[in-house]
């Protein structure tokens, strides 16, 4: 074991603080990011809940909710002519104004319109066969049980307006949560209407390959035409996340609660590490005294404070999957990838390791002459 | 013994040493143009009374505080013309220190306190620092007690660690300041026991700074510091003879 493992090890009341603080700040950084991550994947989900590889829309679209009119005719036959695509589809999805039945009053809602077969490309995975049956009744919707409230119904069979046109609530589902405006599911037909789409229009042609790997090169090809743009499915899901993550500057508060958490961090492992090594002030001295260089005892500091980040990070992880786990009890989605992990320890370990370069300004106190009385 | 060592070279020379404190009004001279000369095979014993430069004294022949004037002959190089890296470098090749605290490390067990020393001074292998560790605590008889920490041995046994740790870069020159004060004096003279082998069995030039004149006896030769200047041996006999132990005083002083 090394000499600064022993020390931490036999001082480790002493570096509890600042393991602690490293722990902090890790677990904040995950779970900020991961609360966003899980915040925002809520724009994507009819991306990440259909079966379609391509994603064809009009120039420019910003986010999967913001689709624009596109000519259905000539967008589907550009699609479909591509070598790579086995199936075409349209899809539509919009905002639209929904009325309140009781008490008056309107929402912003956002309707998805999809074909409802078993095996259709837009088709919404949480959508049963017996909700998708129902849905096949022009002016029918199905929308989440938690938005009662909020689009002002009791539950199925509750009719109100969506764009002035009556929809009459035939099912719900669970767990599809929104941030702008509730989510209505609804067909084609019925979108077409709430969306006030006439004419041959769609907002959306969805595209399924003969092999998925053939995604990037399709869209390639789609975008070198400039009348539409084209994204696989995982540039559209990551691109709509982004958008809302930007525009609404949820980033920009990140940023902050992350920085403070990282400078309580580095402030209190950096203090630790400065006490740490004033307390062996002497032992130190003997050393320099006998002519072992000062970066020598640098190193075995620096050492000290990636073990101390280490050991807060294999703290923080466990901590962050359980308060992930009861954020999720209670209804908050924390999603926390592979890369956000590795991101959070790979800062918390630099904030560490940059404690302990400041910690080093104890060691220009080490004289050998303080020694001798 | 002492006729056949003064004959060598000495190893260690203080020519014309002053050296001041602070300036203006509140100058203070600590040592005033001290010259002695230390030969390898020899302990010498620098005494004299609190605040007449002993430790000062010893920190400039060890490279550790620039004198005001004078020079420092060690090995026959002037130690203060030496840059700051290349008198770092000369210390950790030749120098071992010994403090009246032990200051070891609490959380490093005895073999660790001296394989340090190499492994950061030498950048010796872990198991050849293992060794030569094991090896000079055997010596110093504690080779069942490797394994303990410094809260679990006694002043004596602690005080023997810090001389391992110094001797275990088998140095030159071998620097102790008081390392008797904080020990009774059955533990005491174990560790001048040490001293003595240290010079006399491995050649190293040992220069002991202490108070207490119990420990002429076993020493090869006294300087005795007054007011920052070098004064005659005989003064240091009649300090002695003032102590508590006159009877153990050896007759040739």
């Amino acid at each position: 074991m090394s000499y600064s493992l022993t020390t931490l090890w036999h001082d480790r009341q002493r570096f509890l603080p600042g393991v602690l603080a490293v722990a902090f700040s890790a677990l904040l950084i995950a779970l900020q990011c991961g609360l966003l991550l899980g915040l925002f994947s809520i724009t994507s989900i009819p991306v990440d809940h259909t079966r379609a590889d391509v994603w064809v829309s009009a120039p420019e679209v910003l986010s999967v909710d913001l689709g624009r009119p596109i000519q259905e005719g000539s967008a589907v036959a550009l699609v479909a002519m591509q070598p790579e695509v086995a199936r075409t589809e349209i899809y539509m999805q919009g905002f639209a104004y929904w009325s309140k039945p009781r008490h008056g009053g309107t929402e912003l809602c956002m309707v998805v319109g999809s074909r409802l077969g078993d095996d259709y490309l837009g088709t919404v995975d949480f959508l049963t066969a017996d909700l998708r049956a129902r849905l096949m009744e022009h002016g029918t919707i199905v929308v989440d049980e938690s938005e009662k409230d909020r689009l002002g119904i009791t539950g199925v069979g509750d009719y109100a307006e969506i764009s002035g046109v009556q929809a009459r609530v035939v099912g719900l589902v669970k767990g599809v949560k929104s941030l702008a405006g509730p989510y209505v599911f609804c067909s084609l037909y019925s979108a077409a209407d709430f969306l006030r789409l006439r004419g041959e229009v769609t907002t959306y042609v969805l595209a399924k390959c003969h092999d998925p790997s053939q995604a990037a090169s399709l869209v390639g090809r789609l975008n070198a035409s400039n009348t539409v743009q084209a994204f696989t499915k995982d540039e559209f899901s990551f691109r709509s996340r982004m958008h809302w993550l930007t525009k609404t500057k949820a980033g920009i508060a990140l940023g902050y609660a992350a920085a403070l958490g990282l400078l309580v961090g580095a402030v209190v492992t950096s203090q630790t590490l400065y006490a740490a090594v004033a307390a062996q002030m002497r032992e130190y001295a003997v050393l320099r005294a006998l002519g072992i260089p000062r970066w020598r005892m640098a190193l075995s500091v620096l050492a000290q404070s990636f073990w101390v980040g280490l050991i807060g990070v294999c703290v923080a992880l466990p901590a962050s999957f359980a308060l992930a786990e009861v954020a999720d009890q209670l209804g908050v989605q924390v999603q926390l990838p592979a890369k956000l992990l590795a991101a959070a320890v790979a800062i918390t370990m630099v904030m560490a390791i940059g404690a302990g370069l400041t910690a080093l300004r104890s060691l220009r106190l080490v004289e050998p002459a303080m020694l001798l009385r | 013994m002492l006729e056949e060592t003064v004959l060598a070279a000495p190893t260690l020379r203080g020519r014309h040493l002053c050296r001041t404190f602070g300036d203006g009004e509140t100058q203070a001279t600590a040592l005033f143009d001290v010259s002695l000369d230390l030969y390898p095979g020899q302990i010498s014993l620098l005494m004299g009374p609190s605040g007449s430069g002993k430790s000062t004294l010893l920190a400039i022949l060890s490279g550790l505080l620039h004198p005001t004037g004078g020079q420092v002959l060690a090995l026959g190089e002037d130690l203060w013309k030496m840059s700051d890296r290349k008198r770092e470098r000369f210390r950790l090749k030749h120098c071992g220190f010994i403090f009246q605290g032990y200051n070891l490390f609490p959380a490093l067990n005895a073999r660790q306190q001296l394989e340090m020393v190499l492994r950061w001074g030498e950048g010796a292998s872990a198991r050849q620092a293992r060794a030569r560790a094991a090896e000079v605590l055997t010596l110093l008889g504690l080779g069942k007690k490797m394994h303990l920490h410094p809260a679990e041995m006694s002043g004596g046994e602690k005080q023997r660690v810090a001389i391992g740790r110094a001797l275990i870069k088998n140095p030159n020159f071998l620097f102790c300041d008081e390392p008797t004060s904080a020990l009774d004096w059955a533990h005491g003279e174990q560790v001048i026991e040490l001293l003595r082998n240290a010079s006399h069995e491995r050649g190293a030039t040992v220069l002991v700074v202490a108070h207490d004149a119990r420990i002429i006896p076993y020493v090869d030769r006294v300087f005795y510091l007054e007011d920052g200047s070098m004064r005659e041996p005989e003064a240091a006999l009649q300090a002695a003879r003032q102590s508590e132990t006159p009877s153990r005083l050896p007759g040739a002083y």
